[in-house]
């Protein structure tokens, strides 16, 4: 699943162990979301577009939109 | 090499879930040790059937049940990415153990090996868990 995190995190300047407090998860956590190497659980991706105040579908993509 | 020093030392976990895991540890070396001094004990006849055999039973049951609800603690507070880590190295421990044993009883009943011990499936278990942590943590970095 791709995402926008990295780019919505470096917008407002926060670090991944920022990010990682507000969202109450570990910064590898981050890390591997940000890497598309971890998908987030639906909890976490609701928890991302609260805090970034925006849509789930504004921040991950599903592989399958791409192509 | 750093990288999977790391794994090991489970850096960048949040305090909590060292926390959680330390008392998970403390429990395990509780479970351990009596294990083994029940162990030794009944290798040199020092207690005999009867109620000792049954306060060894409930000490070390209790200290098992002990572990295990900590370990649910531990595994219910976790992150859940790490959490995805300890339950996929537990299905690698639960598989390489269980085909493992299937394959030495087929041995065992030829005579080939050795009688086989209820403590190597334990390190077995906890060797292979081990590992699948580690692999786990390195693959999400």
């Amino acid at each position: 699943m791709k995402n926008r995190l990295k780019v919505l995190r470096a917008e407002r300047n926060w670090t991944q162990a920022d990010l990682a407090a507000a969202l109450e998860v570990s910064r590898q956590t981050i890390n591997a979301i940000e890497k598309e190497k971890f998908d987030p659980s639906l909890p976490l991706a609701f928890k991302v577009a609260r805090l970034f105040e925006l849509s789930i579908e504004d921040i991950f993509k599903d592989n399958a939109d791409s192509v | 090499m750093k990288t999977i020093l790391d794994a090991i030392a489970c850096r960048g976990l949040p305090a909590r879930d060292i926390k959680n895991a330390n008392i998970v540890n403390l429990w395990a070396l509780a479970w351990a040790i009596s294990l083994g001094l029940i162990s030794f004990l009944s290798k040199y006849q020092w207690y005999s059937p009867g109620f000792p055999t049954i306060l060894a039973f409930t000490i070390q049951t209790g200290i098992g049940i002990g572990l295990l609800l900590a370990f649910i603690r531990f595994l219910k507070n976790l992150d859940e990415m790490e959490r995805k880590i300890q339950l996929d190295a537990l299905a690698l421990s639960v598989g390489v153990t269980v085909v493992a044993f299937a394959s030495y009883s087929i041995l065992e009943k030829s005579g080939i090996v050795p009688d086989l011990k209820s403590s190597y499936l334990i390190a077995l278990i906890a060797l292979t868990y081990m590992a699948g942590i580690v692999f786990g943590r390195i693959r999400y970095r």
